[in-house]
């Protein structure tokens, strides 16, 4: 058993020299730069550093100016105070779509996007929160009373004008009282996540560079998948297009009460967020582009880079979308075929995210044994 | 068979001391046993037995369903019969227990089949005939007519012989082009695992995949003969511990390493399990072990016709099984028509999305499943790439829509499959409902074709 067990060792040695030797006679295989060797830490790092925390940090500012205005309104109701606010909600509702998709780490262990944007939001029981006057931001039932829907409808559908709703809130101390506490909740959720971004879990965050369940990369790889299949896909299209069941319902749409632009906006937003993670702020810093290249993640039917036939149809995907502006609720209604293609437009591109890119990167998905798929 | 009747019957006359056959047993039995408290203590009885809603049965054994709680009972119950088995004690219905209780938990759930598992089932089918239990054991310690120091060579042989066809088998499915001359699926896997210490950068080069690619269908293709041989035995079993342990650090394969490390030491000679045995003996302070009068195991005439005859049958099978993935069209790994039950190990990287959508027979509504109500995310995993139990889901869904009150629910699935770094494509006809599909032998002409042509075994 002993000997077995140093011959175990020198036969490792051996074969570890002969890969070691092998190395330097084959010029024909160039010797990877540090930049087109797949690197996790360094792709975790820039996406702490150069995406995610300065991500927070935009919509910090936006969500600041929210809580201000709305105080300011709260305090003061008039129409002034009431643009001012609706505006500021505006803004922070355009910059939540660009870290929406970071749902992992802090923001999975607080649920922030349950407290921040499920919608269609419920009307009927922000109505009865407010004439109670008791209600608990943590209760699962309350997730569709909360956060930009429930914004929305606190702003821009309680009355059927500005009067009105200025009126409204001048009367009424609930309703004044209600608005505080959406955004105090919100407020208390998101500086969490924030915290935890500014402080230890950031490194925690990139020294975790492996590729099983629990990994960065694979929980980053989940959440972003995730976010385009369901959130942008589903939510902001396929649902009110009627996708799932055939018959459009389009007062599904994100940012209802409003309308207008803004839904089209929204989503333009996610969308262009979701490719701007795929490729990052610059060609010369790591990104899951420039990682897939790395890989040589190659369709080998046609030999056309992984990375370039995502970007092809994340670009088509987009333009689909974009078609659909500048009234996406109008879109929805009366050019419902052209959403249904461009939910499909989008679902090619999830796919590629999901089942391709995934796969390419060599993702573990559970915990269980597997002998090879 | 194949030798001349005289040396066949010379060789089905020839005997061998029992020691090998005892260490097996003993670290078999404690190896399963291992896998048993492991699988329990990583909780996945609860979450692969008792949190799914649905269970993919295989062909024939739709009555073998998890027993709910008493899951946990089956469980114990094998870990026992392996523990017995490894103490031969009460050794015969130990290791039929063992058989029953393993194979059984095996067939509630075929998205949890590995080829180990299917191995550990055939080790302990073959267990309960072999007479492993005869020697170094309770049983010959407290009946002392059961006790045998030698039995015929071919009780060893049998083993051995599993053995070598696991890895020829394996061996033989990897020479294919797409593990010969594209190193895949190793080079999707190998740069996931660039960050090991002291290797891991290595991976990063193409031509280390292809290395490892080649030398590992070297390895299974002759790894049993090299180890059949005295010469080169001590080297080639240096080779199952480096190459298992490499597997073992490499891939999820949980016990399957040592499994294989553990099994093939019963190709070292008896002279060598004689004296771990001796050894053992002393540290554990067994003198009630200690060898009594020589006894060789005689077969009555018809015993033994008989166990020849069922092990000729057996390895009949065992040789045959592997390749009726021929008798189908299309190509296997994209099909995985005639996959299992092979020695495919780690042979593909493949992955998929399944979309199933229902629709209402009588007023056309239209109902998208969210396969995670219903299933694990191991379940989804291996359902998304395997149409076998897309056609099983299919029908759950059909009676489950049915019970909420949908007329005649036809069942749609919208498939994507990606195989060893091809784009994705198109996995099942979306026009078919697999509601009146059934789950058969026969090829499944709803499978959408590969477009690509993997070539060899």
């Amino acid at each position: 058993m002993k000997k077995t067990l140093v011959s175990a060792f020198v036969l490792l040695l051996t074969a570890w020299v002969m890969f070691s030797c092998q190395k330097d006679p084959g010029s024909s295989t160039p010797d990877p730069s540090p930049s087109a060797t797949p690197d996790r830490k360094a792709l975790l790092t820039q996406w702490a550093d150069s995406l995610i925390k300065p991500g927070y940090q935009r919509f910090d500012g936006k969500f600041a100016a929210l809580k201000n205005k709305t105080t300011a309104f709260t305090t003061a109701p008039t129409t002034a105070s009431l643009l001012e606010a609706r505006q500021a909600w505006q803004q922070a509702y355009v910059e939540w779509q660009k870290v929406e998709m970071f749902e992992f780490g802090p923001a999975e262990s607080v649920s922030l996007r349950n407290h921040f944007n499920i919608y269609p939001t419920d009307a009927a029981g922000i109505r009865q929160n407010i004439s109670s006057g008791s209600y608990n931001f943590d209760l699962a039932t309350t997730i569709p009373q909360q956060g930009f829907p429930a914004l929305d409808y606190l702003l821009n559908g309680i009355g059927a004008d500005n009067a009105a709703i200025v009126q409204q809130y001048a009367a009424s101390a609930g309703h004044r009282r209600y608005l505080t506490d959406v955004v105090a909740k919100m407020d208390q959720t998101f500086g969490k996540v924030y915290a935890e971004w500014n402080g230890s879990y950031r490194d925690t965050f990139i020294n975790n560079a492996g590729t099983d369940a629990s990994s960065s990369l694979s929980r980053v790889i989940n959440a972003y998948s995730l976010y385009f299949e369901r959130y942008l896909r589903a939510g902001k299209v396929g649902i009110p297009a009627g996708t799932m069941t055939g018959t459009p319902v389009p007062e599904k749409i994100e940012s209802y009460y409003l309308r207008g632009a803004l839904p089209g906006q929204l989503a333009t937003t996610a969308h262009a967020a979701v490719q701007l993670f795929f490729n990052g702020r610059s060609a010369s810093q790591p990104s899951l582009k420039s990682y897939l290249d790395a890989l040589g993640a190659k369709d080998s039917r046609t030999n056309q880079t992984l990375s370039g036939i995502i970007n092809t149809q994340l670009d088509a995907s987009y333009q689909k979308l974009n078609s659909l502006s500048p009234d996406l609720y109008a879109a929805i209604r009366s050019r419902n075929a052209e959403a249904v293609a461009s939910y499909n437009e989008m679902q090619k591109a999830v796919r590629m995210l999901k089942v391709d890119m995934t796969s390419a990167l060599g993702i573990t998905v559970t915990y269980v044994d597997n002998d090879g798929d | 068979m194949l030798l001349p009747g005289g040396r066949l019957q010379r060789y089905l006359h020839t005997y061998t001391p029992a020691a090998p056959l005892a260490t097996f047993r003993l670290a078999f039995g404690l190896l399963v046993l291992a896998s048993v408290v492991r699988f329990w203590a990583k909780g996945w009885i609860a979450e692969l037995y008792l949190k799914p809603k649905f269970f993919f049965s295989y062909y024939g054994f739709e009555w073998v369903k998890p027993l709910g709680p008493l899951t946990y009972g089956l469980f114990a119950v094998c870990g026992l019969c392996a523990l017995l088995v490894a103490l031969g004690w009460g050794y015969r219905w130990a290791a039929g227990g063992l058989f029953l209780s393993f194979t059984y938990i095996e067939l509630m759930d075929k998205s949890t089949y590995l080829n180990h598992y299917y191995f550990v089932s055939l080790v302990a089918l073959l267990l309960i005939v072999l007479p492993a239990g005869g020697y170094f054991s309770v049983d010959a310690h407290r009946h002392p007519a059961r006790w045998h120091d030698r039995v015929p060579r071919w009780t060893v042989d049998a083993l051995r012989l599993l053995l070598g066809i696991v890895y020829f088998y394996a061996g033989l499915a990897k020479l294919n082009s797409d593990w010969l001359l594209e190193a895949m699926p190793l080079r999707i896997w190998l740069p996931a695992k660039n960050d090991l210490p002291l290797v891991g950068f290595l991976f990063n080069y193409p031509w280390v995949a292809y290395a490892f690619s080649w030398f590992g269908a070297f390895y299974d293709l002759t790894v049993p003969f090299f180890l059949l041989n005295r010469l080169t035995r001590p080297y080639a079993y240096a080779a199952v511990v480096v190459f298992h342990v490499l597997t073992a650090v490499l891939f999820p394969i949980g016990m399957f390493p040592y499994v294989m490390i553990v099994a093939a030491l019963i190709f070292f000679p008896a002279a060598a399990h004689e004296r771990a045995l001796q050894w053992l003996r002393r540290l554990l302070r067994l003198p009630i072990f200690a060898p009594r009068a020589p006894a060789p195991l005689v077969y009555g005439r018809a015993t033994r016709r008989l166990l020849l005859l069922g092990l000729g049958g057996f390895f009949l099978v065992q040789m045959g099984l592997p390749f009726r993935y021929l008798l189908y069209p299309n190509e296997l790994f994209w099909t995985e028509e005639g996959y299992r039950f092979s020695w495919r190990v780690m042979l593909m990287e493949k992955m998929g999305q399944v979309q199933f959508k229902v629709v209402d027979g009588a007023t056309g509504q239209i109902r998208m499943v969210n396969n995670d109500d219903h299933l694990s995310i191991l379940q989804e995993k291996m359902l998304a790439t395997q149409p076998d139990m897309m056609v099983q889901f299919a029908h759950y869904l059909r009676d489950y829509y049915a019970r909420q009150g949908v007329h005649c629910p036809q069942v749609y699935a919208d498939a994507y499959v990606t195989l060893n770094g091809r784009l994705g494509k198109a996995y099942i006809d979306p026009t078919v409902d697999l509601a009146q599909e059934a789950d058969t032998w026969r090829p499944k002409p709803w499978i959408l074709p590969f477009d690509d042509a993997i070539s060899g075994l």
